[in-house]
């Protein structure tokens, strides 16, 4: 059974608005709203390639009963802590003239000592039935910086993966206990680094660095001439994967279509090549449409051969 | 048309060490009249229902609740609740769980909620904790289905 925690969920709402600018007023072309939160997405994104999963976390209110009954609908096993006040919002614009995106993510809800403590029970028994642990997203106000360290620790003291998809501290702490896998936002990278990346090298250097400390995988994006790209450090070498960005409608839930594929890939038990070339295609296949979720494994399947892959020295 | 696309998928659970004060706070958060109870495995050992925690606070007086005449002290009912707040769930627990599958049948499932008057119970696959098949929700299956019929 796959694992899918997702500490700090959200309901996203994506107002598709042409030609956005700040200080104006406009009217949505289209608006959607979606269960969020990288876990969560990538629990989604699984359950469209037939993988089922069981997606945890803290909901609260009108948002968290919103989310559970969504999860609900996509048959989706849900083990989530509900708490006090109300699971946040995160809004999404999308400006499909000028191809641009503008995200505002809320704080979310306050977890308490005993809200934690039962979310951590509930992790533990989990533990006990899962194949693979995936986490994602930031942490809630009362969740200390080193918590996912402590659920890296825990799957692999049972022996099961965990692939990890965070930034800042909480990463940083949670790199010390090297996670099977490791993703980490391209926007993050700098401020972990502690200087700016400038450069292809600079990013690899970083990715190699993670590497160094016994991370099989570790996964960025980074900007390419002719589309988007992906740096897979992999136990086989690095790899630069391609795809073209032509028909992007929306960035938003990439990052998780890539680590659901990486999980499928793991799943599935493909080789290296392929499991970067599959990775790629879930989130080519993710970007082509609004909204979250995927068109399901044919039409990533479609994508896969069309991944453009360098191997580097 | 089997259980398996009619459950709810939600794994809240409570296990025995769990204290009466937390399953109230878990039945109340989550806004289900019952959970299950599982051991570290995440097999089904026993159900705790709002039921079982009015009995454990007033064991000789549950009986005489269900009559209409019957007028209860509030003030000592809430003693009683918070003196048993602290005991473990196992304590009070219902151990005899009737369970399901995901591949019982929709009609066959409905008969025993009805029969046994159990609003929701625990569908389990190995015995491990899968979901939870609520009655409102199969008779409000089994009578969109007779629409279709009629």
């Amino acid at each position: 059974m796959i694992v899918t925690v997702t500490l700090n969920p959200a309901v996203d709402e994506e107002y598709m608005v042409p030609e956005f600018h700040l200080g104006g007023w406009f009217r949505a072309s289209s608006v959607r709203q979606l269960p969020g939160g990288k876990g969560i997405n990538v629990s989604v994104i699984l359950k469209q390639l037939n993988y089922d999963s069981v997606a945890m976390g803290f909901l609260a209110g009108f948002n968290g009963e919103y989310i559970r009954d969504a999860m609900r609908r996509m048959r989706i096993s849900t083990n989530f802590v509900h708490v006090k006040g109300e699971t946040r919002t995160n809004v999404y614009i999308v400006d499909p003239v000028g191809h641009m995106e503008t995200g505002i993510a809320a704080m979310g809800p306050y977890i308490s000592e005993e809200a934690l403590s039962r979310f951590t029970i509930n992790y533990d028994r989990m533990l006990k039935r899962a194949s693979l642990v995936a986490i994602g997203g930031s942490l809630p106000p009362g969740v200390p910086q080193d918590y996912y360290r402590t659920l890296v620790e825990k799957a692999k003291a049972v022996g099961v993966p965990v692939f990890l998809d965070a930034a800042g501290p909480p990463l940083s702490a949670a790199l010390e206990i090297v996670p099977t896998a490791v993703r980490i936002d391209h926007r993050f990278i700098s401020v972990t680094l502690g200087y700016p990346i400038d450069s292809l090298d600079k990013l690899v250097e970083r990715i190699s660095q993670i590497h160094a400390q016994g991370v099989e995988w570790a996964i960025t994006a980074c900007a390419t001439h002719d589309g988007l790209g992906n740096i897979f450090y992999t136990p086989n070498g690095i790899y630069v994967a391609e795809i073209d960005v032509d028909q992007a409608v929306s960035m938003i839930g990439a990052g998780d279509a890539l680590m659901a594929g990486l999980i499928v890939a793991h799943e599935e038990g493909m080789d290296t090549e392929m499991t970067v070339r599959f990775a790629m295609a879930c989130l080519w296949e993710e970007i082509a449409h609004p909204g979250h979720g995927i068109g399901g494994m044919d039409k990533v399947k479609s994508l896969v051969s069309r991944v453009r892959l360098e191997k580097l020295d | 048309m089997i259980i398996e696309e009619l459950m709810d998928r939600d794994l809240t659970a409570l296990t025995e060490d769990t204290s009466l004060a937390e399953a109230i706070e878990v039945l109340s958060i989550h806004r289900i009249s019952s959970a299950p109870v599982v051991d570290l495995d995440g097999k089904v050992v026993g159900i705790l229902s709002e039921k079982d925690i009015v009995r454990a606070a007033l064991p000789g007086y549950f009986e005489l609740l269900q009559d209409p005449t019957f007028i209860p002290d509030l003030g000592q009912f809430r003693f009683r609740l918070r003196r048993v707040s602290r005991e473990a769930v196992k304590k009070y627990m219902t151990k005899k769980v009737i369970t399901f599958t995901e591949n019982d049948s929709d009609f066959h499932v409905a008969m025993i909620l009805i029969k046994n008057n159990i609003k929701r119970a625990p569908v389990v696959r190995d015995g491990a904790l899968a979901g939870m098949i609520n009655r409102a929700d199969l008779l409000q299956h089994l009578m969109s289905e007779g629409k279709d019929d009629a």
